[in-house]
């Protein structure tokens, strides 16, 4: 049967690796200490897949065509691209899809009625894979299959309805005849302001409230949140802990450790990577 | 609901796809694109406080125009 061999929850960002030198050399060696622990023990649950749980930051899907829950079936994904490369400061790289295991989801998700996947057969991936996956897969030797969450162009699918779909691609993993080691990441948040008014705050307050609650595995109040309170108390990049719901839905009961956490200011981002484990 | 304007959003999303930054935007980046006045003005002044105001996506809005912001 198939499992899920490993789960965990970062933060993503462009400045992340594009602009490591402007921030405090403490607080960024922090969070790189806490990516490479992650590594470690990704690379020690030995996963022959990787399921991404991330979201478009409005360079894939337009106004024109929105969707709430997407699945990537493309053979391969540049993550970075050239373009993307030289503002991240990484090397380009193609990442190897698994089209058919994305396909296997889509289908029954349709037709259990559970999830209603839009689906891509190419996509124009950003620092939600490239800058992540730069820490954690250096060498690109697992595939991966990313499931795109809207995160950034409300109206968003609630917390529940992400917890819910994720809970979903865990019954999916686990109801496979295969022997298929499957890793769950997901990618997105804490707080951040982007693009708005108050572009550039961080409520480390809140953070650390939602950090508490995963670490106790006490999702209810997440699970309540509404697009209003997270807007109010985590930003408009707060609301890709959506992607953070989907994991933690695939893995009922399991909690998140947090090993690192650095509100970092020149990165307008509350940044965190967490295991989460049984 | 939260305030979108489509063709707010389609101008970005064009700009955007251009991989260029501006500092505001031109009648040639406007050009048959169906924009109120209100948002032709901010469009054209670069004024981002205004433009997430007028309902344009605030990723978008970073894309476009990130020489206006401080940080």
């Amino acid at each position: 049967m198939a499992q899920v061999v490993a789960a965990a929850l970062t933060s993503h960002a462009p400045l992340v690796t594009g602009k490591p030198e402007v921030t405090r050399p403490d607080m960024r060696d922090r969070l790189y200490a806490g990516f490479a622990e992650l590594r470690r023990r990704l690379d020690a649950a030995r996963p022959d897949l990787i399921v991404m749980f991330v979201n478009d930051h409005l360079q894939n899907f337009p106004y024109s065509n929105m969707p709430a829950f997407c699945v990537g079936l493309a053979d391969s994904y540049d993550a970075p691209s050239a373009g993307g490369a030289k503002l991240m400061r990484l090397t380009p790289r193609t990442l190897a899809g698994h089209p058919a295991w994305g396909a296997a989801l889509l289908e029954a998700g349709l037709e259990r009625g559970a999830v209603d996947f839009a689906y891509s057969y190419e996509m124009d991936p950003w620092d939600e894979l490239a800058v992540p996956l730069s820490f954690l897969m250096p060498e690109a030797t697992v595939p991966i299959v990313p499931i795109y969450t809207n995160c950034a162009a409300p109206p968003l699918p609630t917390m529940r309805r992400c917890h819910a779909m994720g809970g979903f691609v865990g019954d999916f993993i686990r109801s496979r005849a295969s022997s298929e080691r499957v890793a769950l990441i997901a990618t997105g948040g804490i707080s951040h302001w982007v693009g708005t008014p108050q572009t550039g705050r961080i409520n480390p307050d809140w953070d650390h409230w939602v950090l508490d609650h995963i670490a106790r595995a006490d999702l209810e109040p997440l699970l309540a949140l509404s697009h209003a309170e997270i807007e109010r108390d985590g930003g408009n990049g707060g609301q890709e802990i959506r992607n953070w719901m989907g994991v933690l839905g695939a893995v009922p009961g399991w909690k998140g450790d947090a090993l690192a956490y650095e509100p970092v200011a020149e990165w307008i981002t509350g940044c965190a990577t967490v295991w989460v484990h049984a | 609901m939260i305030a979108v304007s489509y063709a707010l959003n389609k101008v970005l999303t064009a700009v955007a796809r251009e991989h260029t930054m501006k500092d505001r935007l031109t009648d040639e980046d406007l050009a048959g694109h169906a924009v109120t006045d209100a948002e032709r003005a901010a469009l054209k002044d670069g004024d981002i406080d205004a433009l997430y105001e007028l309902g344009a996506n605030p990723y978008l809005i970073r894309r476009v125009f990130r020489s206006r912001f401080r940080i």
